[in-house]
């Protein structure tokens, strides 16, 4: 995508978007500054590329990149309150039952884990990442990430079972 | 439910969708920039035929000297 491919630069979008939108989410927990973070990102990459300066390793710059900026935002404003936060950081497959039932639950008990427990649990999951590259996005130990990961099933787990699942 | 059981059910799950105005925004100022970086490239490349035509190659590859940068991957923690 080096000095001006428009379609490549299409292509990486719709690979990644959806991705790094829900870790935007799932970080600073608002739609329009999630949309904004990944907006910022991409039009970075944009204009690294029309300079002939493509990133090595794409996928770390692009999960580093929306870290940092998501890191930054949320150094500007206040926590809100998990009441006030209304988004979906998962969505249930129609004609599923059992999800669709549980997604409610389960997305208010993932917002209200501590931010690196939510950040290892999304990653992990959803993204795929492996344990050592989420500790090197935490600047943290692989040990503690995998603990992050476990202590945050664990406490999804016991929402579940308090709810009788 | 044991630690298996709850990751099958959390990986069943799908990503949120991404709005369709964020789709355009993104595409649409992506396509300029790059639009525009396409459009200097062929203007030096122009410039550089031009001075090799006339015989100033070496002032081509001069430019190129001090102007050529190499792949940078920099990411910057907060």
């Amino acid at each position: 995508m080096i000095r001006g491919e428009s379609g490549a630069f299409a292509d990486l979008y719709q690979k990644y978007r959806a991705r790094l939108h829900q870790y935007a989410l799932s970080l600073i927990r608002s739609r329009l500054e999630a949309e904004d973070v990944v907006h910022d990102v991409f039009i970075g990459l944009a204009k690294q590329a029309s300079g002939g300066r493509m990133p090595r390793e794409l996928s770390a710059y692009l999960y580093v990149s929306v870290r940092n900026r998501c890191v930054d935002r949320m150094r500007r404003k206040p926590e809100l309150p998990l009441d006030d936060v209304d988004l979906d950081v998962i969505v249930a497959p129609p004609g599923d039952e059992e999800r669709i039932e549980l997604r409610r639950l389960l997305n208010r008990a993932l917002l209200a884990l501590p931010a690196e427990q939510a950040e290892v649990v999304v990653l992990r999951t959803w993204h795929d990442l492996e344990f050592a590259a989420i500790a090197g996005m935490q600047r943290t130990s692989v040990n503690t990430a995998l603990s992050r990961y476990q202590y945050g099933l664990a406490k999804l787990r016991k929402e579940l079972g308090v709810h009788g699942r | 439910m044991d630690d298996d059981r709850i990751e099958r059910l959390l990986k069943g799950y799908s990503l949120p969708a991404v709005s369709p105005d964020l789709d355009q925004r993104v595409l649409s100022e992506g396509a300029a920039i790059l639009g525009r970086a396409r459009t200097r490239a062929m203007v030096e490349e122009v410039g550089r035929s031009l001075l090799q035509g006339l015989g100033f190659g070496y002032l081509a590859w001069a430019f190129d000297l001090v102007t050529t940068t190499d792949a940078d991957y920099r990411v910057e923690f907060i």
